[in-house]
């Protein structure tokens, strides 16, 4: 069979079928009644819970801790001070590159060529694996800041070992998250525990097609 | 500024004239029927969203094969069930006759079959071949260099041949 009777006998079949194919009028007309979305209006009510959270979690602790630090520094706790704005500067660029995602999801254009979509939402969701590392590296924050001067002096070894324990686990996990969390991993069961749900299948489906490209 | 019922026109419009690039796509990348509707869906979700970007320095074919190969190759699930189509977004009036003629009958299966085993890429690649269109217009459509485009698709015609060649002898 020669290169031209392929398509001969494609065009032949796919003339008979484009002839009998009809447009449901009643599903089409619903479709443009969706409304075309804005930035904010193309977010989920959770996405938009969750930054929101963010923005008021560093402004107001982040305004905290540098009233803290400028006026009370001798009298605060360091621990806490140290602790919670190690926490509050992670959460920052967590929002803020969460921000930075949600605008080039709404940029993203579906008329634009197919390996340029799919080598964008490959890069989008690499970064989000990105931030998700990042915000990992706060686990043992949450384990320092109430530590204190008394822990230290009238501290018994029963409790010291408990926080030692308590501390080292969340930095293990902490730093383990952040090595292994990447894209070799996703068929992990513990990868698809932290990022189940539906906005992972079409990067896993996008990097098998820029492999595809790149196995040629 | 586009009216919302003028882009409304015109959504119906592309739709009805080009319905046959979206179900061809839509068949190619899903052989389960009832879940090519979703598909079908989200495609023309994707359209209508896009429609007031659309930028006519391209032909209507190019942006439309753009939206439904990107739909199809990474927004749509097997597994997923289906929730929003209760009735067939685009579907064939009637069951298509069979061809009297036994023998293009077998080779459009084996060529549908050899089309159905490619890579989600190769698939676009032919697709858009045996629509005619050019090596220049499947690198717009793709975002590959032309010769590329060229190259791959060698690539494929020879394992076609091959692949025709060896159930014929």
């Amino acid at each position: 069979m020669i290169e031209n009777d392929f398509k001969l006998l494609w065009h032949a079949a796919n003339q008979k079928l484009e002839a009998s194919l009809l447009v449901n009028k009643q599903n089409s007309e619903d479709i443009t009644k969706i409304k075309v979305q804005n930035f904010v209006s193309s977010m989920k009510p959770i996405k938009i819970f969750t930054l929101l959270v963010g923005i008021v979690w560093v402004s107001v602790v982040g305004l905290l801790l540098i009233q803290l630090y400028v006026n009370a520094y001798d009298k605060v706790n360091l621990f806490f001070l140290y602790s919670a704005g190690l926490q509050v500067v992670l959460t920052a660029v967590a929002v803020a590159v969460y921000m930075y995602q949600l605008d080039l999801i709404y940029k993203i254009d579906f008329g634009e060529p197919v390996i340029e979509i799919q080598e964008k939402l490959v890069k989008l969701e690499v970064s989000t694996l990105n931030v998700t590392r990042l915000l990992f590296l706060q686990l043992p924050l949450w384990t320092t800041f109430y530590w204190n001067e008394t822990m230290f002096t009238n501290g018994n070894y029963l409790l010291w070992a408990f926080q030692v324990v308590v501390t080292v686990s969340f930095c293990y996990l902490a730093i383990w998250l952040f090595f292994n969390i990447s894209i070799e991993n996703r068929d992990k069961r513990w990868f698809q525990l932290i990022f189940k749900g539906r906005e992972w299948q079409p990067i896993l489906q996008s990097m098998e097609l820029l492999n595809q490209l790149d196995a040629e | 500024m586009t009216g919302n019922k003028e882009l409304s026109n015109q959504f119906h419009q592309i739709i009805e004239q080009h319905k046959g690039i979206l179900f061809k796509v839509a068949r190619a990348y899903c052989p389960n029927k009832d879940d090519r509707q979703d598909l079908l869906q989200e495609m023309m979700i994707q359209v209508w969203k896009s429609l007031h970007r659309y930028n006519d320095n391209f032909a209507i074919s190019t942006w439309l094969y753009r939206i439904s190969l990107n739909v199809a190759i990474s927004f749509f699930r097997k597994t997923a069930k289906r929730q929003t189509v209760s009735l067939p977004m685009i579907y064939e009036d009637k069951v298509m006759e069979d061809d009297s003629d036994f023998e293009r009958q077998e080779q459009l299966r084996l060529l549908e079959k050899f089309i159905s085993e490619l890579n989600k890429l190769d698939k676009a690649l032919v697709l858009l071949y045996l629509d005619d269109k050019s090596h220049a217009e499947i690198s717009e459509i793709l975002g590959l260099s032309v010769s590329n485009v060229g190259t791959k698709m060698g690539r494929i015609k020879e394992r076609l041949r091959n692949k025709f060649s060896k159930i014929n002898s």
